[in-house]
C-alpha cells in the first residue's frame, strides 16, 4: 500500500519538480544572457538571429505576430468578458421593409466561456514557447562562447527523427486530444461553478459565475430533490458493480475462448472465429436494439416461454410477478441481462486480443514447461495468465474505466424500455440500470441542467482518479516494464 | 494404443462440439436479425422466430431511396469518414504508442499520467463543448467535423499498442540505433512490421467507430438533411415510434448489408493474424 | 434605458440603410423547413407551391428531417443552428418559448399582410382550444398545423359492441369473454393523466417554470386522487387488461392478441389491418371511482408550425409558416396523410366526418384539455403509472396509495436546477 502511494506521489511530484527546474532554468538564462537574449524576451527571433540561425529566427517572429495578431481579433472579443460571461441579452426587432429579424451585438455566455478557454490554452502555450526561446537563446549564447558547433538548421531538422522523435510523433495526438478532450473537460469543470441550466440557456439567456453553489446543493444545501443522494449513492453503487463485472467476465472469457479456439484440437479454427467475430461485425446499435426486442415484455424469447411454460413455471415459484418474464424491465433481471448480454458483445472482441497477444506468447517458455510435464492448467495458471497479465494489464485498467463510462450498452438496452417503480430514483429523473454516464446524459440532454451534470462529472471524475491512478501506477510503474524484454 | 487414440478422437469431438454450441448460441440473434430482414411485413414480428413469408421486397426497397431511407448513400458516407478516420486513428495510436513504449524523455510519465486522468472523465459530458468547438470553425454538418471528432483523441488509446510494442524485444532497437538506424527508421522499419496484430487491431476498432457512432453524428449532422447521414443515424431514426411499423424490416435489412462488408474486413484481417502468429514463433 | 436608445436608434439608422439598399438588391432568400420524415413529400409540393405564390422573389428553401415529437431535444441543443420553421409537438412549446426558440407572432404579424391576411385570421380559422395550446401568456406562438395529436379508443365491432365501450367495466368482461385483451399504455405521463383529468384533477405551470399538481388532493369534482387510482388499479388488474409499454401498441395490434387498444391516429393503419371489416373507434370509456362512472379525460394535443427566434428572413419564414398550415395545406395534410385537422372548416367537412379514427377524436375531443406540465412531470409520473401497472400499488391499501400520490406530487413540483 504505501509503495502505491509513494508511486503516485513521487509522479505528480516529479511533474512538479519539472515545472521547478523548467522555471529556474528560464531564470538564470535571462538573468545571464547578454543582450540578444533579454532582447528575444520581445522579438522571439533575436537570439537565433544574432547567431545566424536565421530560418529559426524567421519562424519564430512569424509565430509571435500570430498568436499577437490572435490575442487582438480574437482573444479580445471574449476574454473581457470572462468575469461576468457577458451582460447584454438579445434583443431583435422585426424590419418589415427587409422582411427580417434584425438582433442586437448580443452576448452568448457559453461562447464567452468556450473562446476564453482558447484563448487561455493558447496563451500557456505561447508562454513555455517564450520562456523555452529565451533558454534556448542562452544555450546558443554559451556554445558560442565555448566555440561550439551550432547546429545548421537542417540539421536541427533531421533531431526531430533522432532523439527528438517523440516531438514529432506526439505533436499532432495531442494537439487532437487538447482540441477535443482536454478543452471540452476543462470547460465543463468551469461550468460546474456557473447557473448553466434550463432557465440560463445561451444564446437567448446569460448564464454567470456562481462559486461552490452547485456543490453545496449536491451535498443537501437544498435545491435538487430531496432523493437525490439517494439516487446518486445507488446509481454510483450499480456502475462500479457493473464496472468491474463487465471488464472481467469478458477479460476472462476473451482469453478463455481464444484458448479454445486457437487449440490444436479445433478443427477449422477460422471457421469459427469467423462466425463469433460476425458478432461484432453487427454495430452495436443494430444488435442491441435488435437484442432488446428480442428480450422485450411483449416479445418473441416471452412468447417463447410462454409457450414452453417457463413463464408459468417462474410465475408459481415466485421469480415473476407479471405475466411476462421482465428481462430487460425490472431491477435485478435487468441488472444480469445487461451483463450477460456485454457478455455477448464484449467476449468476441476480448478473444480478436488476446489471440494477438497470445502469438507473441514465448514459446520457449512453454516448451519448456511442457518437457517438465506441467498440466494445460498448470501452463494456463503459471505462463499464459501472467503473461496476458502483463501484456493487456494497464489495458484492463482502461477497459474498466471505459466500462464505468460505458454509455452505449446501457443506453440501448434500457432508452424507453426500462421504467422504474423506484418513485425516489424517478424524482431525480434516475433508474435502478443508469449508469452515472447515462444518467447524466438524460440530466443534459432533457433537463438540459449542465451545471449540475457538471458537478455530478467532477466528483464522479474524482472518486475513479483516486482508483485508478493507484492501479495504474502499480500496474506499470514497478519498472516492470523491461522484464519481458 | 488404440484406446488412447480413441480417447484423443473423443475428446477432439467434445472440443469441437463445445465450440460449436457457443457459436450457435452466439450467433441466435444474428440469425434472427437475418432471417427478420427477409420477412415481407414491415413491422415487428413478435410471435414467431421465423417470419412468416419470406420476401426480398425491404432488400429492394433499400435501394430505391425515398425520403425516409437513402441507404447507398448512407453507406458511402459512412464508407468514406470510416476510411479517413481510420487512417488518422491508426497512425495517432501508433505514434504515441511508440513515443511512450520504446522512447524515454523527461514528460513521458507526466503525459501518460495526464492521459489516464484525461480517460476518467465521462466524455458524454464534454460532447456539447465538443460541438460548440466544431461549429465555431464551422465545421458542424461536414463530414470533416466528424471525422476530426472520432479521430481527433484517438491518441489516448494508446495503452494497448503501447503494452504489444513493450513485449517488442528491446535489443533489437538497441542494435539498430548502434548500426546507426534514426529512431524514425527502428519505427517504420522494425517495430511496426513486428506488430501486425496490434495494428490490425488498431484498424478494425478504428474502422468501426464511424458506423457504430449515433450519439455524436446525430449532434454534429444536424441539419436534418437525410441524404448526409450516416448509416448509423439513418438506421437508428428509421426505429422512431412513428415510423417503426413501416420500417423495422427495413431496418434489420440495413443491418445486414452493414455487416456484410465488416465481416469480409475481419475475415481478410483473420489472413494477418496467421501470419502473425508465424511470425511471432521466428521472433520467438 | 440609455443602452435601450442606443440601440433603439442604431436600429432606426440600420432599417434605413438596408431598405435602402433592398430597392435594387435581387437578393436570394435563404430558408430551411424541419417536417417529419413522413411529411417530406407533401412537405417539397407545399414549398413548391409558395415559391409560385411569391415568384417575384428568389427563395432557396432546404427541408429537412426532424419529427415533431423530438423537434425540441434537437432544437434546445443549439437554436441558432435549427431550422427557420419548424414543426413540433404542442406539449414543447412552452421549452421551446423559454429557450427563445420562438418568435412571438403578434411582434411579426406584419409579415402576414403580404399574404393578404391578419393574425386574427389565423386564430378564426382554426379551433379555439388549438390557438389556445399555442399561445403562452397571452401571446400566439405558433401556427396550430393538426389536432390530432391525441388519444381515443380504438375496437373491433366484430368483437365488442357499443354497449361494452361505453366503460371499462363492460369493455374488460366483454373482452374477457372473447378471450382477447384490451391494451393502453400506462406507464406514460401523457396516458394516465387521462384518469385524472377525467375526475377533474388539473395540472398547471407556475410562473418560475414549476409545475403545479393537486392529484394527491381533492378534484374540484369531488372525488380524491385516491379513488382514481383505485379505479386505475381496478381496470389494470383485469385479466382482460394489457398495459403496454409506450410506443408498442401498435406492434401489440398487430400481433393479434387485442380487442381494443387506447392510441391515437398514428396507429390508424395498424388497427385497420388489425382489425379488418370490424375497425371502429370511438371516445374513450367512462371508468369507476369510488362508486360512480366518471367519463376518462384525455390530452389534447396538436401539431404546430413555428418560427425560430433567430431566423434572419423572419418575416418569410412567418409566410411559409402561415402557408403550410392554411387551409388549403391542411386539406392536403388530411388528404395526403390522414391528418387531423385544426382548421374548423375542413373539420366540418363530410370527408372528415367520415373518417373513422378522427371522428373518434373530435369525439373525445370534448372531454379533452391540453397538458400544461414542466420538465419535472414526465419520470414521476411514467413511474406512478408503471407501479399501477404491475401492480405495486394494491387497492384495498389507501395509505399506500396516498404515500405514492404524495411522493408523486413532490417529484412534479420539484424547484426547477
Amino acid at each position: 500500500m504505501a509503495s502505491e502511494k509513494k508511486g503516485a506521489a513521487a509522479s505528480i511530484g516529479g511533474f512538479f519538480k519539472a515545472i521547478g527546474n523548467y522555471f529556474s532554468g528560464f531564470g538564470t538564462a535571462f538573468a545571464k544572457g547578454d543582450a540578444f537574449v533579454k532582447l528575444s524576451a520581445l522579438w522571439m527571433g533575436a537570439g537565433y538571429a544574432r547567431r545566424k540561425q536565421y530560418v529559426k529566427a524567421v519562424i519564430m517572429t512569424i509565430l509571435e505576430v500570430a498568436v499577437i495578431a490572435f490575442t487582438v481579433t480574437f482573444a479580445m472579443q471574449y476574454v473581457p468578458k470572462f468575469g461576468t460571461l457577458g451582460t447584454v441579452k438579445m434583443e431583435k426587432v422585426f424590419n418589415m421593409k427587409t422582411m427580417k429579424s434584425e438582433f442586437n451585438d448580443y452576448d452568448n455566455s457559453f461562447q464567452i466561456l468556450l473562446f476564453s478557454l482558447f484563448s487561455f490554452v493558447v496563451w500557456a502555450a505561447f508562454i513555455v514557447v517564450w520562456m523555452k526561446n529565451i533558454v534556448n537563446a542562452y544555450k546558443l549564447q554559451k556554445m558560442e562562447e565555448a566555440g561550439e558547433h551550432i547546429k545548421t538548421f537542417k540539421e536541427d531538422l533531421h533531431s526531430y527523427i533522432e532523439e527528438k522523435f517523440h516531438i514529432t510523433l506526439l505533436t499532432l495526438p495531442v494537439l487532437g486530444i487538447v482540441v477535443f478532450t482536454a478543452i471540452p473537460i476543462l470547460l465543463l469543470i468551469f461550468v460546474a461553478f456557473t447557473n448553466y441550466d434550463q432557465q440560463h440557456m445561451p444564446p437567448t439567456e446569460l448564464f454567470t459565475w456562481t462559486g461552490f453553489t452547485n456543490f453545496l446543493s449536491l451535498f443537501g444545501g437544498g435545491g435538487l430533490t430531496t432523493t437525490f443522494s439517494y439516487a446518486f449513492v445507488r446509481v454510483l453503487g450499480w456502475t462500479l458493480v457493473w464496472a468491474f463485472f463487465a471488464t472481467f467476465t469478458t477479460y476472462i472469457g476473451g482469453i478463455l475462448l481464444s484458448l479454445l479456439l486457437n487449440s490444436t484440437k479445433t478443427k477449422w479454427p477460422k471457421m469459427w472465429r469467423t462466425l463469433f467475430i460476425v458478432t461484432i461485425a453487427v454495430p452495436q446499435f443494430v444488435s442491441l436494439l435488435l437484442v432488446r426486442n428480442f428480450f422485450s415484455n411483449g416479445g418473441i424469447v416471452n412468447t417463447i416461454c410462454a409457450n414452453i411454460g417457463l413463464t408459468g413455471f417462474l410465475r408459481d415459484i415466485g421469480l415473476v410477478s407479471t405475466s411476462y418474464i421482465p428481462f430487460l424491465s425490472a431491477p435485478g433481471w435487468a441488472h444480469v441481462m445487461i451483463i450477460l448480454i456485454n457478455i455477448w458483445i464484449g467476449v468476441p472482441y476480448q478473444m480478436l486480443i488476446a489471440t494477438g497477444v497470445l502469438m507473441n506468447l514465448p514459446a520457449d517458455q512453454l516448451e519448456s514447461a511442457r518437457v517438465d510435464g506441467a498440466k494445460p492448467f498448470q501452463i494456463f495458471r503459471k505462463i499464459t495468465m501472467p503473461y496476458m497479465l502483463f501484456v493487456t494489464g494497464p489495458a484492463l485498467v482502461t477497459d474498466f474505466v471505459k466500462n464505468i463510462n460505458n454509455f452505449n450498452v446501457i443506453y440501448l438496452l434500457t432508452q424507453d424500455v426500462y421504467t422504474t417503480t423506484n418513485q425516489a430514483m424517478a424524482n431525480s429523473q434516475a433508474k435502478e440500470v443508469d449508469l452515472l454516464v447515462t444518467w447524466l446524459f438524460r440530466l443534459t440532454q432533457d433537463y438540459y441542467n449542465y451545471k449540475m451534470a457538471s458537478a455530478i462529472g467532477i466528483i464522479v471524475f474524482i472518486i475513479c482518479a483516486v482508483f485508478t491512478l493507484i492501479a495504474f501506477n502499480r500496474m506499470i510503474g514497478n519498472g516492470k516494464e523491461e522484464d519481458y524484454q | 494404443m488404440r484406446k488412447m487414440k480413441g480417447n484423443r478422437l473423443s475428446s477432439i469431438v467434445m472440443h469441437n462440439l463445445l465450440i460449436a454450441v457457443l457459436a450457435f448460441i452466439w450467433l441466435i440473434p444474428i440469425v434472427w436479425l437475418a432471417c427478420t430482414s427477409f420477412s415481407s411485413y414491415s413491422g415487428m414480428n413478435t410471435s414467431t422466430f421465423f417470419p412468416k413469408e419470406w420476401s426480398i421486397i425491404h432488400y429492394i426497397k433499400l435501394f430505391q431511396p425515398d425520403t425516409v431511407a437513402q441507404f447507398p448513400q448512407w453507406f458511402m458516407n459512412t464508407f468514406i469518414i470510416a476510411c479517413v478516420t481510420c487512417v488518422i486513428s491508426t497512425a495517432f495510436v501508433l505514434m504515441v504508442a511508440y513515443a511512450t513504449s520504446v522512447m524515454r524523455f523527461p514528460m513521458r510519465r507526466p503525459l501518460m499520467n495526464l492521459a489516464v486522468i484525461l480517460n476518467l472523465f465521462p466524455g458524454m459530458l464534454a460532447m456539447i463543448a465538443v460541438y460548440f468547438t466544431l461549429k465555431s470553425f464551422n465545421l458542424t454538418n461536414s463530414y470533416a467535423g466528424l471525422i476530426m471528432v472520432y479521430s481527433g483523441s484517438a491518441g489516448l488509446g494508446y495503452l494497448i499498442a503501447k503494452g504489444f510494442f513493450d513485449t517488442v524485444p528491446r535489443a533489437l532497437c538497441e542494435a539498430a540505433r548502434i548500426d546507426g538506424c534514426s529512431e524514425a527508421r527502428i519505427f517504420a522499419q522494425i517495430v511496426i512490421p513486428m506488430s501486425r496484430p496490434i495494428i490490425v487491431y488498431t484498424v478494425i476498432s478504428s474502422f468501426l467507430v464511424p458506423w457504430m457512432d449515433f450519439v455524436y453524428a446525430k449532434m454534429i449532422l444536424n441539419a436534418g438533411i437525410s441524404e448526409k447521414y450516416t448509416v448509423a443515424i439513418g438506421l437508428y431514426k428509421m426505429l422512431d415510434k412513428s415510423l417503426i411499423n413501416n420500417y423495422f424490416t427495413m431496418f434489420c435489412a440495413g443491418g445486414v448489408l452493414v455487416s456484410i462488408p465488416i465481416s469480409v474486413l475481419f475475415m481478410i484481417m483473420q489472413k494477418f493474424y496467421v501470419e502473425g502468429i508465424t511470425g511471432g514463433a521466428v521472433k520467438g | 434605458m440609455k443602452l435601450k436608445k442606443v440601440l433603439a436608434s442604431a436600429l432606426a439608422a440600420v432599417t434605413v440603410l438596408s431598405s435602402a439598399a433592398l430597392v435594387n438588391a435581387e437578393e436570394t432568400i435563404n430558408l430551411t423547413l424541419w417536417g417529419a420524415e413522413e411529411d417530406q413529400t407533401l412537405l417539397g409540393e407545399l414549398v413548391e407551391e409558395f415559391k409560385a405564390a411569391y415568384s417575384d422573389v428568389t427563395f432557396d428553401i432546404k427541408i429537412g428531417v426532424e419529427s415533431e415529437s423530438t423537434a425540441k431535444d434537437t432544437i434546445l441543443t443549439d437554436v441558432e443552428a435549427a431550422a427557420d420553421v419548424y414543426s413540433f409537438a404542442s406539449d414543447q412549446i412552452y421549452d421551446l418559448v423559454n429557450a427563445g426558440a420562438l418568435i412571438d407572432l403578434d411582434e411579426y404579424a406584419e409579415a402576414l399582410t403580404m399574404a393578404g391576411k391578419t393574425l386574427d385570421d389565423v386564430k378564426a380559422a382554426n379551433v379555439a382550444s388549438s390557438i389556445e395550446a399555442a399561445t403562452v401568456d397571452g401571446k400566439l406562438y405558433a401556427f396550430p398545423r393538426a389536432a390530432d395529436n391525441g388519444y381515443f379508443l380504438y375496437y373491433d365491432s366484430s368483437v365488442l359492441s357499443e354497449e361494452d365501450v361505453a366503460s371499462w367495466d363492460s369493455l374488460l368482461a366483454a373482452a374477457e369473454a372473447a378471450g382477447k385483451k384490451v391494451g393502453m399504455t400506462l406507464a406514460s405521463g401523457w396516458y394516465n393523466a387521462s384518469f385524472f383529468y377525467g375526475a377533474g384533477f388539473t395540472t398547471d405551470l407556475n410562473d418560475d417554470g414549476t409545475t403545479a399538481i393537486d392529484w394527491n388532493g381533492t378534484s374540484a369534482d369531488g372525488y380524491t386522487g385516491v379513488d382514481v387510482v383505485k379505479g386505475m388499479l381496478q381496470i389494470a388488474s383485469s385479466p382482460a387488461f394489457m398495459a403496454i409499454a409506450d410506443g408498442d401498441i401498435s406492434n401489440q395490434l398487430a400481433a393479434g392478441g387485442l380487442c381494443a387498444a387506447v392510441s391515437g391516429t398514428w396507429d390508424a393503419i395498424t388497427a385497420q389491418e388489425a382489425f379488418g371489416d370490424g375497425y371502429a373507434a370511438t371516445k374513450l370509456p367512462t371508468f369507476t371511482v369510488g362508486d360512480q362512472q366518471v367519463q376518462q379525460g384525455s390530452v389534447a394535443g396538436y401539431k404546430f408550425v413555428g418560427v425560430n427566434g433567430y431566423a434572419e428572413n423572419a418575416g418569410w419564414a412567418v409566410l411559409l409558416a402561415d402557408f403550410i398550415t392554411n387551409e388549403q395545406s391542411q386539406q392536403k395534410f388530411f388528404d395526403q396523410r390522414e391528418s387531423g385537422p385544426s382548421n374548423s372548416n375542413i373539420i366540418d367537412s363530410d370527408a372528415v366526418k367520415a373518417n373513422v379514427a378522427i371522428a373518434a377524436l373530435a369525439k373525445q375531443a370534448e372531454f379533452g384539455q391540453t397538458q400544461t406540465v414542466g420538465g419535472k412531470y414526465w419520470d414521476p409520473a411514467q413511474t406512478f403509472g408503471e407501479l399501477i401497472a404491475q401492480g405495486t400499488l394494491k387497492a384495498d391499501d389507501d395509505a399506500g396509495i396516498q404515500t405514492a400520490l404524495d411522493t408523486l406530487v413532490e417529484g412534479v413540483t420539484a424547484p426547477l436546477e
